[in-house]
């Protein structure tokens, strides 16, 4: 009587994991093959061996990457979560201005983006570098954390903040230890969009990197015209196991320190 | 009623917004009312020409294009998305599932790409199954032509069509299906009177995050299309380097901003009407 | 405390003031991907104690929109010598000074009299000359002409790609029919635009990015494409598999030069990289690692293998030039070809 949709949704389910996980098999299968092309050809380490020895640029690429994407995503969130209830709860004079201009960086093509922000860049001087493309990536993943927060928001009941205030509570605890706990879920999947969309971002990057500051989807779009050598296989293949460790490493803490 | 925060929270969005976007895209519509300069950049004198340009069969043609692939792209991805978003809201493992599908798209996107071209090319797995097994007895074209196009785009779309409908679902009230099938609903009739219109926000959010970004894109059929997927993202990063024509670029993203952002009002007009029906009438 | 912390900044700058001055030199090198093999790079840093930053792009107008909207902070850049003519008439480049550059005198002569789009190299050091041809499977292709009529072949149908450039393409058709690949006059170029339509209906696509690796895993078997690409996919066993060549007719073919900018931070850096490229025997180097024709007179006794093609195999091949505003042209001709059906 549960599940009203039957086999349909575990269907879809598994269609969809199967989808997302064939080409990640292509790629482990690949980072292992003994030649460069698409065909299998023996076992071989060799590009984890060129990876590791022969990448310099590569790993500097990556580091870059990570600082851009952790950093811009903790500003996008912050000022996403802030600016989501502001415009969700209350009334102000420039409130309608504000609630559009943060949804419009969704809908612009990103390499327009790009290109209007190394143009204001240009014109007031600021040199190009990593932090012209954090400010980038705040700025377009900005209305990715205030659509995630504002749904959440959604369903809240903000009955429990006016209880709150009628204890007494003032309006940086009601904050902090009302809304922000509450909307914590919310606020955690706004953050890992973040970080995602940061880490993947090429289009919008090109145009505002400065020398020597090459992130890691930069160094591969470069590499596309010219055959992406396996090395870089090698690379995703690494970083995907990375990342399932910090996923489950993360859930486990999480698990530890919320759900005693 | 307390003092009203709401402006000291919007302010430091509000801010960069208006620095970092809403300044830089002014120049951008205006630069789309100049003349075109030689080497790239602008003359500064105002002039119709990019708009006059855009209005050109072959664009025009690219743009419905655009808007037939992005459209249905999130048709599909949404038809896949709804019930594995299900499955997951009602899973007792949803946090691993959840992690399951989002950890994929911590690769690069480019790098997933070609694995999708050593899937679907002519000496690719599909074909070699397919030829093994029999079932075909040519090389079947997956690659590099419409299908290509929009298996790519479901496939880079899903997780951000996921999450939201699974945010949207989670919350929702499921005693409401029980109650619906105790009255006498079949199945069908629950879930598409009772869950889907409970979900619109959700279902909203989903398209857009799906639709829009699908309409600007240029790697995926650059990469995987063929002589039938031209798409507008690729005109516009075109004329931008090759022709060199700023003010057409500007036009033309101008142009599909417009188209977008007008979908997308209809669309969540047509949402927000019914969902504000729903809301008021439950008391 | 107070104290301590007030003196801290003071601290940090006296710092930044000591690590400043004893501070390498620093080199930005703004070059296309793959162009320089790695130990060469790392060479000039060991032998000159300078701070070598490369950065790379996969293409001239990607390169050419960033640097006019305004990026800053490159030494050297690696233009093609087409838009070493755009950018000479925007002013980008600073003029180079051939006394400091004595490795200039290993240039090949006759390379230097065919340039056209830098009259005496005054803003400009040739890098790398080359063209793009085609690419035969041999084992999949048994008797085929060497030219571009390969295209009009219809029992390879849907096995052949040429590139996304309308340079290369519509030069090819011009070259074929007997014009220059620098044509404006409209009905040469009408011509063309029809002849690569017929093409069109014989390839899967137009691509410049995954040609080289559907080559060499079978999916395509004729391929208008650049040697340095297609053969870095093959190991050496299997080579012989392809057969690579520039048409009889000739086609489109391109210099990629080293410039100075005009607003480099450091000219000197500048000069002594592009001097020590042209070493014979790191030139050498380098044209082993990719295969090119060598243009530098003195590297070639030190040359270990035969490169991909030979300069003598362009010589019916003619330099993109720029084409100023006439570009629409062949702009609105390739949109044609593109966008149509």
């Amino acid at each position: 009587m549960n599940r009203s949709k039957g086999g349909v949704p575990l269907f879809a389910f598994v269609v969809t994991a199967v989808f997302f996980y064939a080409p990640l098999l292509v790629l482990v299968c690949f980072s292992f093959n003994a030649s460069r092309t698409m065909t299998w050809s023996g076992f071989s380490l060799r590009w984890y061996g060129e990876l590791l020895f022969h990448s310099a640029d590569l790993w500097h690429a990556l580091g870059r990457s990570v600082i851009i994407a952790l950093s811009s995503s903790v500003t996008a969130t912050a000022l996403g979560t802030l600016g989501a209830i502001g415009i969700y709860w209350y009334n102000f004079r420039f409130k309608r201005y504000i609630s559009i201009a943060s949804f419009l960086p969704l809908i612009l093509p990103e390499i327009i983006m790009g290109v209007s922000l190394l143009i204001l860049f240009a014109a007031v001087g600021l040199p190009l570098s990593l932090f012209t493309i954090f400010i980038a990536h705040v700025t377009f993943n900005l209305p990715f954390v205030v659509l995630i927060v504002s749904s959440r928001l959604d369903e809240f009941d903000y009955s429990v903040v006016e209880a709150a205030y009628d204890l007494g509570a003032r309006e940086w605890d009601a904050l902090v230890k009302v809304v922000l706990p509450i909307s914590l879920p919310g606020i955690v999947a706004a953050f890992l969009i973040a970080v995602t969309l940061s880490l993947e971002d090429f289009v919008i990057t090109f145009f505002v990197a400065g020398p020597g500051s090459t992130t890691l989807p930069l160094q591969i779009y470069s590499m596309i015209r010219f055959g992406v050598s396996p090395v870089i296989n090698a690379l995703s293949v690494m970083l995907l196991a990375a990342s399932i460790a910090l996923a489950f490493l993360g859930k486990g803490v999480y698990r530890y320190i919320f759900q005693r | 009623m307390r003092k009203n925060v709401g402006a000291l929270y919007a302010f430091p969005i509000g801010l960069w917004i208006t620095l970092f976007f809403v300044v830089p895209i002014s120049v951008i519509v205006l630069y789309s009312f100049m003349a075109k300069g030689l080497y790239g950049g602008v003359v500064f004198r105002f002039s119709l020409d990019a708009y006059r340009e855009l209005f050109n069969a072959a664009l025009l043609h690219t743009a419905l294009t655009t808007f037939l692939l992005a459209a249905v792209s999130t048709l599909l991805t949404l038809v896949l998305a709804l019930p594995a978003a299900y499955y997951i809201a009602r899973s007792r493992f949803r946090n691993t599932l959840l992690l399951l599908i989002i950890i994929p798209f911590w690769t690069n996107f480019l790098i997933r790409i070609y694995a999708w071209i050593a899937i679907l090319g002519n000496n690719g797995f599909l074909n070699a199954l397919l030829l093994r097994s029999g079932i075909t007895h040519g090389y079947a074209h997956f690659l590099y032509n419409r299908y290509a196009v929009v298996i790519v785009l479901m496939y880079t779309y899903l997780p951000y069509a996921i999450l939201p409908l699974y945010s949207a679902i989670e919350k929702f009230d499921f005693s409401l299906l029980e109650a619906a099938r105790d009255l006498g609903a079949t199945r069908t009739q629950a879930v598409f009177r009772v869950l889907l219109p409970n979900i619109k926000a959700g279902i909203t959010t989903a398209v857009l995050f799906t639709f829009i970004p699908a309409f600007g894109q240029y790697a995926v059929p650059q990469l995987v299309g063929g002589r039938d997927s031209f798409m507008l993202g690729t005109v516009i990063a075109r004329e931008l380097t090759v022709s060199r024509n700023w003010p057409l670029a500007s036009a033309i993203a101008a142009a599909l901003t417009v188209m977008t952002t007008l979908s997308v009002l209809a669309f969540m007009r047509l949402n927000r009407s019914a969902g504000e029906l729903i809301r008021e009438s439950v008391p | 405390m107070k104290k301590t912390l007030r003196c801290l900044p003071l601290l940090l700058v006296a710092l930044l003031c000591v690590c400043g001055g004893a501070r390498r030199q620093k080199l930005y090198v703004y070059n296309w991907t793959y162009y320089m093999p790695p130990d060469v790079l790392d060479d000039f840093r060991k032998k000159f104690n300078i701070d070598l930053v490369y950065d790379v792009y996969p293409s001239n107008e990607d390169m050419f929109a960033k640097l006019k909207s305004g990026a800053k902070g490159y030494d050297i850049v690696v233009p093609s010598g087409d838009f070493v003519s755009i950018m000479i008439h925007e002013g980008m480049l600073a003029p180079i000074d051939k006394k400091r550059l004595p490795n200039f005198a290993c240039i090949d002569t006759a390379v230097l009299r065919r340039v056209t789009f830098d009259q005496g190299n005054q803003f400009s050091v040739p890098y790398m000359m080359g063209a793009s041809g085609i690419a035969v499977n041999k084992t999949q292709v048994a008797r085929y002409e060497h030219s571009w009529s390969i295209f009009d072949r219809a029992d390879l149908k849907d096995r052949m790609t040429m590139l996304d450039d309308m340079r290369e393409v519509l030069g090819a058709a011009l070259k074929y029919l007997g014009y220059s690949v620098n044509s404006v006059d409209t009905a040469e170029l009408a011509k063309a635009k029809a002849v690569v339509l017929g093409w069109k209906k014989n390839i899967v696509k137009f691509d410049a990015e995954s040609f080289a690796k559907g080559f060499a895993s079978g999916e395509f078997r004729v391929v208008q494409g650049y040697a340095e690409n297609i053969f870095k996919e093959y190991d050496s066993t299997r080579r012989d598999e392809v057969d690579f060549f520039i048409p009889a007719e000739g086609g489109p073919m391109y210099m990629d030069n080293l410039v100075i900018l005009k607003n480099a931070p450091d000219k000197e850096a500048a000069y002594a990289f592009i001097n020590y490229i042209h070493s014979p025997e790191v030139f050498a180097r380098i044209v082993d690692y990719l295969g090119y024709p060598c243009i530098n007179t003195a590297a070639r006794p030190f040359l270990k293998r035969k490169p991909n093609y030979e300069l003598a195999d362009l010589r019916n091949c003619e330099f993109k030039e720029d084409l100023g505003e006439k570009l629409e042209l062949y702009n609105r001709a390739w949109e044609e070809i593109r966008m149509g059906n």
